[in-house]
């Protein structure tokens, strides 16, 4: 469902010190692959390069090399077709707050070609498994962020995409909220959906994904199952397999720089 | 196109679910223009009504006593009133007297020998009450002048007429239709400039650099919306709200102007209006209207594209708003210029952009428009439109219109 190969991009930014332009490698190299009715993490700390990977599965940014393909649609040619395709969600995303969740939905069922009586219907079906069905006619301008965030997944999964990208999807949610959020990633998988999800929380990694990626200096370190990952680094959680490849890519970095 | 008429759609939806907004951009200035006018009419008028019910306060300076009796015989006009201790000018200055008169002492003596005599008049430019008793001394010296010609004239046995050897018998070959047509035509198209681009950046501020800042841009970029429909839709609907804000304003205006000119002068505006509304008609046909419509049309796409530009840019609404501020002088400049007599014989204006479609509506209402220049402005301004469309559209691709960088 999802192929990277080889994917590298970078950015060009103003060093703030000097005012120059200054290139950032953020992906550099990136090759994994998601099947469908698989939940895959991408772990790493802020700045890893995690969320433009997500970007580039989403068609939001495009490559700069290699292959990227969504659903067997090659994602840098066709970037709308392969838009059309997943589902995105990223923390710094909000809902339009003068709208009720169902006008958003049947709004946003619009924008990506759903029929009106299907988007209504699988829009209060999201809604309800969200546990959102009392919301569903309240204009969200009072609405928590976790009710927000809930109300920005049943956007996301409107119309019915093979491909779920999730940046951080349980970041400032409460525990309850964000029980709620790793259910329907469940459910999703078992809908036979190909899923990536990027977080920072590594309980919820053990506890839903089937492989798992660790990026750092936007090179991944690691793609594996994550009992495998655990055993092979001969650790008792991946809070510890991320140290350890931490301390080995910054001595790599300091070996290359000698 | 679909999408952009969702976009369009969405937009417009979210714009009237604010009751709040659309108060203060639809209702406020329907209720504030007329109110704002007649409370200026009734306040011109009653200081217009003390003025002319009050005498003029004169110092007079009159040692042959030639002018004094004029002056006394009209009570309701003129109040003389003592010289004050020093400086004359002064006195006028500080309002302790409307107008100081200083007739020449040899003033009976010059006036028998048929002599020029000088009447001196002091008085303050700056103040209305000072103002009207120079034009009612005016009034008082022409009718003694006659009254001397006359008298001259019988002395040496000559006709009446020998003093007035012309009349003029002025025809006025325009009517008040025409009249207000031109003056419309030079007035329309200020305010139609200024009213459109301070609504778009009212409202394009909210459409473009808002939703970035509140977070949801990106969320309507990972629909499979072509970026340039998203913008498409977006200049619509900043489009149609610049558009019911110009024909509000107008209205609203329109309205406000006819009370203030029925408080001012209430019985002549009800006659004159009436009369003018019918040659009025004639000449803003609605040929003339669908004309001026069609010019509006580019020049709205126009403002609402660089207005979508600078917003698509900016990182967040007050940016936006920086940015486009100094967009309104440069409008209230070209408006101002175009309203300035003659200026519709300059051979490039045409080719100035805004400048020539409000000279166009300017020629429309004086009948002169001509059919290429008309073509030139409609041209040129939907080219440039498109081309800043085209852009914003480009802008919105750019990942860094996105994300500020990369994690």
């Amino acid at each position: 469902m999802i192929r990277l190969v080889d994917v590298h991009k970078s950015f060009t930014v103003k060093d703030r010190k000097t005012r120059k332009p200054k290139r950032i490698d953020a992906v550099q190299g990136i090759s994994f692959e998601v099947k469908a009715g698989e939940i895959y993490g991408l772990l790493g700390p802020n700045g890893a390069g995690k969320s433009t990977t997500l970007r580039m599965i989403a068609s939001l940014m495009a490559p700069d090399s290699g292959t990227l393909e969504v659903c067997g649609v090659d994602a840098i040619r066709e970037p709308d077709r392969s838009r059309a395709a997943v589902a995105y969600l990223a923390t710094d995303m909000n809902v339009y707050e003068r709208f009720t969740p169902r006008e958003l939905l049947r709004m946003f069922g619009e924008f990506q070609g759903v029929e009106a009586t299907v988007a209504e219907r699988r829009g209060m079906h999201l809604l309800e498994k969200l546990h959102l069905t009392e919301f569903a006619d309240v204009k969200m301008d009072g609405f928590s962020s976790g009710q927000k965030q809930k109300v920005g997944i049943a956007r996301a999964l409107l119309h019915d995409p093979k491909v779920v990208v999730f940046d951080e999807p349980t970041t400032g949610l409460d525990v309850l909220t964000a029980k709620t959020v790793l259910d329907l990633l469940r459910v999703m998988k078992s809908e036979g959906r190909a899923v990536v999800v990027s977080t920072h929380v590594m309980p919820m990694v053990e506890q839903i994904c089937d492989r798992v990626g660790i990026i750092y200096d936007g090179k991944l370190h690691g793609d594996a199952p994550p009992r495998e990952l655990l055993k092979s680094r001969n650790a008792l959680t991946l809070d510890e397999v991320f140290f350890q490849l931490a301390a080995e890519s910054e001595a790599a970095a300091l070996g290359k720089g000698a | 196109m679909n999408g952009a008429w969702l976009i369009f759609k969405k937009e417009m939806i979210e714009f009237f679910k604010d009751r709040k907004t659309v108060f203060f951009a639809f209702v406020m200035p329907l209720i504030l223009f007329p109110v704002l006018f007649t409370m200026i009419g009734k306040l011109g008028r009653r200081d217009a009504d003390q003025r002319r019910g009050q005498p003029s306060k004169v110092i007079l300076l009159d040692p042959g006593n030639v002018l004094r009796s004029s002056l006394e015989g009209q009570p309701t006009k003129f109040k003389l009133v003592p010289k004050p201790e020093g400086d004359f000018l002064r006195a006028v200055t500080e309002e302790k007297a409307d107008l100081e008169v200083q007739v020449d002492p040899k003033a009976a003596e010059a006036s028998a020998r048929m002599e020029t005599f000088v009447v001196k008049a002091t008085y303050d430019e700056s103040t209305s009450a000072s103002r009207l008793a120079r034009k009612r001394l005016e009034e008082v010296l022409k009718t003694f002048d006659e009254t001397q010609v006359n008298a001259r004239l019988v002395s040496i046995q000559a006709p009446g007429m020998l003093a007035k050897p012309t009349k003029l018998d002025a025809v006025n070959a325009s009517d008040t239709g025409r009249e207000i047509s031109k003056m419309l035509g030079s007035f329309l198209p200020y305010m139609l400039l200024i009213i459109m681009y301070a609504g778009a950046m009212q409202h394009g501020a909210y459409l473009s650099a808002g939703e970035r800042e509140r977070g949801t841009l990106l969320s309507l970029l990972a629909t499979r919306m072509p970026r340039a429909q998203i913008i498409l839709g977006k200049q619509l609907a900043l489009f149609a709200l610049c558009l019911i804000n110009v024909v509000v304003s107008l209205s609203a205006m329109a309205f406000g102007m006819g009370r203030l000119v029925a408080e001012i002068q209430p019985a002549e505006a009800a006659a004159q209006s009436s009369a003018a509304m019918g040659n009025l008609s004639a000449i803003a046909s609605p040929t003339t209207l669908l004309l001026c419509f069609l010019l509006l049309v580019p020049l709205g796409f126009f403002f609402t594209a660089i207005v979508i530009l600078v917003g698509t840019q900016a990182k967040n609404t007050r940016e936006a708003q920086t940015a486009l501020t100094p967009g309104i002088f440069v409008v209230i400049l070209l408006g101002v210029f175009s309203m300035a007599p003659g200026i519709e014989k300059m051979a490039a204006l045409p080719y100035v952009p805004i400048l020539n479609i409000s000279l166009a509506i300017r020629k429309l209402f004086s009948q002169q428009g001509s059919p290429y220049e008309y073509a030139v402005a409609l041209v040129m301004t939907i080219g440039l439109a498109a081309l800043m469309t085209w852009q914003s559209s480009r802008v919105l691709s750019r990942e860094s219109a996105l994300f500020k960088g990369g994690d």
